[in-house]
This record gives structure tokens, C-alpha cells and sequence, in this order.
């Protein structure tokens, strides 16, 4: 039985890693992956079968991002793609029986959430140089520290929501397996409602990631 | 529950290892199977519009091209008439003209014949006028025995039948 809270841990180099949830990663990363391959190895001019789906999300994808960036932001495309279907994929894995999700890890919706917010400050500062930094000043230079806050808030807002809504739902499908024999219609509810959490996490941290992006990336005069 | 260890920095690598990946494997390729299509259904577009404007421009130089031929052919068929025209009238003309001429000929002729009878008749006359003449004198007649030889010459001359001319 799944023990919740306890996670399992290996020692590498030193340093302590959660075994569960890096083996979970691998196989979301395999997954989207093989998924990836599979739908894209026969590309055709007119889209059939898989390939219309993979193809359908990554442009719908790519037109969020290029809309929210401008063309500038082309380049963060693969970027934003990776981590819807990541984050999908990972927070589906957790609905199948003995599997877990990667997200239900705080180390991984941090991870993640970290990874954007260094991207946003690294591009803003590289794409507008001063004009960044000074933006954190205004409209008077006292606003610094509520700026601060803000930008402090953002990886934790994003990396909590996500964990905590995965997490959430994990436990509740195995307390209500663990309930009673007679508790499958709550629990196939359950595990419905959490498909579509999934989905809604995932587009939700892609959004967001996008929105702060945006905010480094996109010209203001646009 | 919530500790914080060296996963987080494993995740952010494989989250990266990720994004290279999906990069390389799917990204690219469909992006640029995207720009394909487009540019094929662009060009497609483009080479009806093309296809289309061709056929109008093909259809109105053959609509051209007929109405200018109809107008040559009312253009022949009324030189045709024209000449037929003028054809008939010039040979009308010299018909004309001919007629006109043989006309004059004969009169011309008939002028000389009779001028050329008379100046016979003339002659004749005169001869015959001679020659009763001389028969008077050398009779030596009377009045009575004149009027007799002139009355036998005239009946001489109505029968030789020489006087048939209008004269």
C-alpha cells in the first residue's frame, strides 16, 4: 500500500534524491516522448490519426505562445510545449494504479516553477537590459519591495497550486479505495474529477508560465 | 512530505533534457511540415488565382479575336458586293457604249448609202436629161410631139424602176 508522506530515498554523490519521483519522471518523460515520435514519425502534408491530435496541440500551443510573446518569442515554443504535455502526461501518470505522479513531489512543481522564473528574469534582463530592472522601481522607487514580494510569490504560487491540487487528489483516490469496498462510485468520480484537474493544472501552470514570460519577453510598445 | 532536496535540481535537468528532446523529435519537424503546407496551400491559391486570371484573359482574346474576324468578314463581304457592282455597272456601261456606237455606225452608213444613191441618181438624171435632150433636138419636133417624148421617157424611167428611192 501506498504510504502517503513517505518518500523513498536514495543517496547519490552526496546528495539525497526522491526515488519515486525521478523514476516517475523518466517514464512521463518516455511517455511524451514516445507519443511525440510515434505521431511525428510519418509526418504527411494532410494530418491523419495521431498526427492530427500531437500536431492540433502543438500549434494551438504555439499560437498561445505567440500571442502572448509576439513574434519574439518563437524561440520559447518548444518550451511551452514541453511543459504542457510534461505536466499533462505527469499528472495523468498518478491515475494509474501504482504508478505516482512526478508532480505530487514539491521538488518537481518547484523545480519547475524555478526553472520559468530564472528564464523570465535571465530573458528580461538579456531582451531589455536596464529597462527591466528599472520597471521593479516605478512608479516610485519604494515599490521595490512589493515588487519584490510579487516576483518571490510567483514560483511559489505556481509550484504550490500544482503540487498541492496533485497531491491532493492522490490521497483522495487511495483514502477513498481504502474507505470501503462499497465506495466505487465516489472513487470513479473521484478519478474522473481528477482527470480533469489534470488537465486544467497543466494548462493553468502553462498559462502562467506564459503570462510571466510575457511580461520579460514581450515589447511594451506591442 | 513538502522536503526540499537535490530532486529539485534533477528535475529542472530532466525537465531540460525534455525540452531538447521534444525539441529535436517533435517540435521541428511539425513546425516545419506547418510552413510546408502553408507555402503549398499559398501556392495552391496563388496558382488558381493564376489559373483563373489566364483562362479570363485566354477567353477575352478569343472574344476579341472573333468579333475582329466578324467584322473582317462584313469588311469582305461588302468589298465582294461593292465589286460586283461596279462590275455590272461598267460592263452595263460598255454594253452601253457599244450599243451606242453600232447604233451610230449604222446610221452613219445609212447616211452614206443614201447620200452615194443620190448622187447615182443624180448623175443618171442628168445623163437621161442628156439624152432626151438630144432626142428632142434631133427629132425636131413640135410642142405636141415634145410633150409626147417627155411623157415616154418619164413612163420609160417609172418602168426601169430606178426612181425606188424617197427622193
Amino acid at each position: 500500500m501506498h504510504e502517503i508522506g513517505v518518500r523513498e530515498t536514495v543517496q547519490f554523490a552526496g546528495l539525497t534524491f526522491n526515488w519515486e519521483t525521478l523514476v516517475m519522471t523518466w517514464i512521463s518523460m518516455a511517455i511524451v516522448l514516445l507519443i511525440a515520435i510515434l505521431a511525428t514519425r510519418n509526418l504527411k502534408m494532410v494530418p491523419t490519426g495521431a498526427q492530427n491530435i500531437v500536431e492540433g496541440l502543438i500549434v494551438w500551443l504555439r499560437e498561445q505562445t505567440l500571442t502572448s510573446l509576439g513574434p519574439k518569442g518563437e524561440f520559447l515554443c518548444p518550451l511551452i510545449v514541453t511543459l504542457f504535455l510534461f505536466l499533462i502526461v505527469a499528472n495523468w501518470l498518478g491515475l494509474v494504479p501504482t504508478m505516482a505522479s512526478p508532480t505530487n513531489d514539491l521538488n518537481t512543481t518547484l523545480g519547475l516553477a524555478l526553472f520559468i522564473i530564472v528564464m523570465v528574469h535571465t530573458l528580461g534582463v538579456y531582451m531589455k537590459g536596464m529597462h527591466y530592472i528599472k520597471h521593479f522601481f516605478q512608479p516610485f522607487p519604494i515599490f521595490v519591495i512589493i515588487n519584490v514580494i510579487e516576483e518571490i510569490a510567483k514560483p511559489i504560487t505556481l509550484a504550490f497550486r500544482l503540487f498541492g491540487n496533485i497531491l491532493a487528489g492522490e490521497i483522495l483516490i487511495i483514502i477513498l479505495l481504502m474507505l470501503a469496498k462499497w465506495a466505487i462510485l465516489p472513487s470513479v468520480a473521484w478519478l474522473a474529477f481528477s482527470l480533469f484537474i489534470g488537465g486544467v493544472q497543466a494548462f493553468i501552470f502553462t498559462s502562467l508560465s506564459l503570462a510571466y514570460l510575457a511580461n520579460a519577453v514581450k515589447d511594451s510598445e506591442e | 512530505m513538502i522536503d526540499i532536496n537535490a530532486t529539485l535540481i534533477a528535475q529542472m535537468l530532466n525537465f531540460l533534457v525534455l525540452v531538447v528532446l521534444l525539441r529535436i523529435f517533435a517540435y521541428k519537424p511539425i513546425v516545419k511540415m506547418l510552413k510546408e503546407r502553408e507555402e503549398r496551400i499559398a501556392g495552391s491559391i496563388k496558382k488558381a488565382d493564376d489559373d483563373a486570371a489566364a483562362a479570363e484573359a485566354t477567353l477575352k482574346q478569343y472574344q476579341e479575336q472573333l468579333a475582329g474576324a466578324r467584322v473582317k468578314a462584313q469588311e469582305i463581304i461588302d468589298k465582294a458586293e461593292k465589286r460586283t457592282r461596279e462590275d455590272h455597272e461598267a460592263s452595263m456601261q460598255t454594253t452601253k457604249a457599244e450599243i451606242d456606237q453600232m447604233k451610230h455606225a449604222a446610221q452613219q452608213e445609212i447616211q452614206r448609202e443614201r447620200a452615194l444613191a443620190v448622187e447615182k441618181l443624180k448623175g443618171q438624171v442628168a445623163a437621161l436629161s442628156i439624152a432626151a435632150a438630144e432626142k428632142i433636138v434631133s427629132k425636131n419636133i413640135d410642142a405636141a410631139e415634145n410633150e409626147a417624148l417627155i411623157k415616154e421617157f418619164i413612163d420609160q424611167l417609172d418602168k426601169d424602176k430606178i426612181g425606188d428611192l424617197p427622193c
